[in-house]
């Protein structure tokens, strides 16, 4: 049964890909299309994986989109105060990790429930980023050249149509926090325990797993990987304005929970939750291309997304 | 007198016959036990009984009229595993899937709890409050409150109550209660069909007893007929007199723990040495604090007083230190606070020991946890399909197997036991009994904490009787008899 679950849910991006193939047979399976969605999810994907990280813990963390905005205005705003772009960037990035692990301490050590705590930090996070930018778009020449270039650089891995092929260095960025968060949950004895948290945190507790101090440095990912995102949003716009990364939470939360409908048991696992964040990047891609109405594309995804996800608790109702 | 025959019922899944060829009488008035380990058939009963399934072949009988294949109306089966709605009121709960009393359309409270009452009361629980919020009662008293609500129904009442291991969750005063009740069901003209694994239970009850063994009728016979050993033998193919192997005193040595006027939660003042090999009974009452004791020995409850030293040492002050010190603990409730029953057996059982195994700090060392999983999966019996296989997959004995390896994965200098084989049938039972045996013959000191007598009687070297949080006695396992330990357990003085 787990097996014609995980089987469905394969079949049905199989189905997807081949349907958008069959729609734009010019356009949608050549390498700059695959290349080009790879660098439209990058940022989800970030926010995703790590996402991926609390959601093995049974935890959540609704407050990433904030901090992603957060994090991207306040790296602009050091950037009109003159700051260099490595220092700026730093700054920004130890500003998400302060911010998830607020998120950790208020839910491990405080024990306010994930839902509660990170909607209230949400709104603080939200409404810091309209303080520090005045609620205005920072943008132009206040936006270091260097910044907004490496999200339009990559390196080069061939030529198509005598034009070169860049794999872009926002895709790379995602590559390697997937890669990170993969090794943390699957290889570090960190990751197994977090796991055994989100089975059961009595049981874990009582064989010998710190639970506090893991789950509080568990949302210390999350907080950084929004950091990661919002940053790579600001450069790839080059601007920052206190709203461009809410959408971001949602969707990264749909990722892993389609992610988890591939899994055994229905863990979330970093690989899953590639796969996806690319189901979703390639919807959103192909629809896009098709013209359809981006009113009618939001439902098209959540209507999907609903499909995925009732197939998975179908098949674990009929067990 | 309503009586329901069951002829040579026989269920197949795929080719493995569940039940083969079963055929017993039920009769109203009479408590009849159903007997037999995990496997043997009992589930697959009651799902026929419940008419959840149908047979394969034969079918039922009631009073002598037409074969079927259901059992037919008045039958009420109680799970071990209550479903209640916690927010909801007892009087509530007890009236779910029975129309509410109305008045003018809006329910009518005084007559809902006065209704809910009056059926408690003709069962005996008069210390239940109707309308408090049920998730405030104990296992117990929920189990009592849904059999009260039985006669609750429309219509005439149940004739036959299957309770499926009813006392899984319950302490030996709740046991009292509903034994009480099931008295009364019977004085009352219904039938019980009591499955279970606790002889001590059955011997006190039943007046019939049936043994199911892979999916057979071994024996159905009035319980005067036969005796505990003989039930037993029928469940299990094997004699008692293996159930608990003769225990050698342990070798003179240094203790190998030391627990020094501690203090925690509701225990006071407790002083116990441990020597290695030495097993060392923990009896009381429920509510005595044995289970506190054990969790303030491993650290999962904070020490208001005195200390806790392992050969010697101080104990670490984190659970996990503890653990790596050799303290290895298998608790009491093993689906609450062991296992994650989703996750694969290896994971629940390498778990404590993942630190121990890496090979560079941090990073998981998968082969070497594969290996002990491997080595102590063997060791403890475990019968599963591979070490991937989900914990809540397997039976009772099998889930405390797997809390078993965990313990023993460490090599454990000092094994903490609650509760070791509650809700356990008495195949595991014998599989742990031996385990226990083997450890302590190694040199492993092992402080069993347990509410059955003759558990603690045939494993212990030394009893420790816990009252009211204070260790009242301490005393060697010679010859002691149940009923002088259970008189240890209530009176102050020791007997002369």
């Amino acid at each position: 049964m787990t097996r014609l679950r995980r089987f469905a849910s394969l079949l049905g991006m199989a189905a997807i890909i081949a349907f958008f193939a069959w729609q734009l047979p010019d356009t949608f399976l050549t390498a700059r299309n695959w290349l080009n969605i790879s660098q439209q999810v990058s940022m989800l994907a970030v926010v995703a994986v790590t996402m991926t990280v609390v959601m093995a813990m049974g935890d959540f963390d609704l407050s990433v989109g904030a901090m992603a905005s957060l994090s991207g205005v306040v790296a602009a705003t050091l950037f009109v105060a003159g700051w260099p772009v490595p220092q700026a960037l730093a700054a920004a990035l130890a500003l998400g990790l302060l911010g998830g692990l607020v998120n950790g301490l208020l839910v491990s050590v405080i024990g306010i429930l994930p839902f509660v705590a990170t909607l209230a930090t949400l709104t603080i996070y939200s409404g810091a980023a309209f303080l520090v930018s005045g609620g205005r778009t920072i943008f132009g020449r206040d936006i270091p050249q260097a910044f907004s270039d490496f999200a339009r650089g990559g390196v080069q891995i061939g030529v198509a149509n005598g034009r070169p092929l860049l794999l872009p260095a926002l895709t790379l960025v995602a590559l390697a926090v997937a890669a990170m968060c993969w090794v943390v949950l699957e290889q570090t004895n960190y990751g197994r325990r977090l796991y055994a948290i989100g089975g059961n945190a009595q049981a874990a507790r009582l064989a010998g797993v710190r639970v506090t101090l893991l789950r509080l440095s568990a949302f210390g990912f999350t907080g950084l990987g929004a950091a990661i995102a919002g940053l790579m949003y600001a450069a790839r716009v080059a601007s920052a304005n206190p709203t461009q990364g809410d959408g971001v939470m949602l969707t990264a939360i749909a990722a892993v929970f389609l992610g988890m409908t591939l899994t055994e048991n229905g863990q979330p696992r970093v690989l899953a939750t590639l796969a996806g964040v690319i189901v979703l990047g390639v919807l959103d891609n192909g629809l896009t291309q098709m013209n359809v109405n981006s009113y009618l594309r939001e439902v098209m995804i959540g209507a999907i997304i609903l499909a995925a996800v009732t197939l998975s608790a179908l098949s674990r109702r009929r067990r | 007198m309503t009586e329901l025959t069951l002829e040579n019922v026989t269920r197949r899944y795929g080719t493995v016959a569940a039940l083969d060829g079963v055929s017993l009488r039920l009769r109203a008035g009479e408590v009849h036990a159903l007997m037999g380990e995990n496997g043997a058939g009992k589930s697959t009963l009651i799902r026929l009984l419940a008419g959840l399934e149908a047979p394969d072949a034969g079918g039922f009988r009631r009073n002598g009229g037409a074969l079927q294949t259901d059992a037919g109306p008045g039958l009420r089966v109680l799970h071990q595993e209550l479903t209640v709605v916690p927010a909801l009121s007892v009087a509530e709960n007890m009236h779910l899937g029975a129309p509410f009393p109305t008045r003018l359309g809006l329910i009518d409270w005084r007559r809902l709890n006065a209704r809910a009452a009056g059926a408690l009361l003709r069962l005996g629980p008069a210390h239940i409050d109707p309308a408090v919020p049920i998730s405030r009662l104990s296992p117990g008293d929920r189990m009592l409150a849904r059999i009260a609500a039985t006669l609750l129904a429309e219509g005439p009442p149940p004739w036959l109550y299957v309770l499926d291991e009813p006392t899984a969750a319950l302490t030996a005063a709740e046991v009292d209660r509903l034994m009480a009740v099931i008295a009364e069901l019977r004085a009352a003209g219904a039938g019980i069909l009591y499955v279970s694994h606790r002889m001590d239970e059955v011997m006190r009850i039943a007046s019939h007893v049936t043994v199911l063994r892979d999916g057979r009728l071994i024996s159905s016979q009035p319980l005067a007929a036969t005796n505990e050993a003989g039930i037993i033998r029928d469940m299990t193919g094997r004699d008692l007199s293996e159930l608990f192997p003769p225990r050698e005193p342990p070798p003179a040595a240094p203790a190998i723990l030391q627990v020094e006027r501690l203090a925690a939660g509701a225990v006071r003042d407790i002083n116990i040495n441990l020597q290695p090999g030495e097993i060392l009974g923990l009896a009381g009452l429920s509510g005595s604090g044995r289970g506190v004791l054990l969790q303030a020995i491993l650290g999962a409850v904070p020490l208001q007083a005195g200390r806790v030293r392992l050969a010697g040492q101080p104990r670490a002050r984190s659970i996990a230190g503890a653990w790596a010190q050799g303290l290895a603990y298998v608790p009491r409730e093993r689906r609450s606070e062991g296992l994650m029953l989703l996750q694969a057996i290896a994971d629940n059982i390498a778990l404590p020991h993942l630190g121990r195994l890496a090979r560079l700090p941090g990073l998981a060392d998968r082969p070497a946890a594969a290996r002990l999983v491997e080595r102590e999966s063997a060791r403890v019996r475990l019968r599963a399909r591979g070490p991937a296989q989900a914990v809540g997959e397997l039976s009772g004995g099998n889930q405390q197997k797997v809390l078993f390896a965990r313990a023993l994965g460490g090599a454990p200098r000092v094994l903490l036991l609650d509760e070791p084989t509650r809700g356990v049938d008495v195949g595991a039972r014998f599989d742990i009994y031996r385990l226990i045996h083997a450890l302590a013959q190694t040199g492993t000191a092992v402080l069993l904490a347990s509410s059955d007598l003759p558990e603690l009687l045939g494993l212990s070297h030394r009893i420790a009787v816990l009252q009211n949080g204070r260790l009242a006695h301490q005393l060697p396992n010679d010859g002691l008899t149940e009923a002088q330990l259970l008189t240890l357990c209530y009176a102050t003085k020791a007997p002369a």
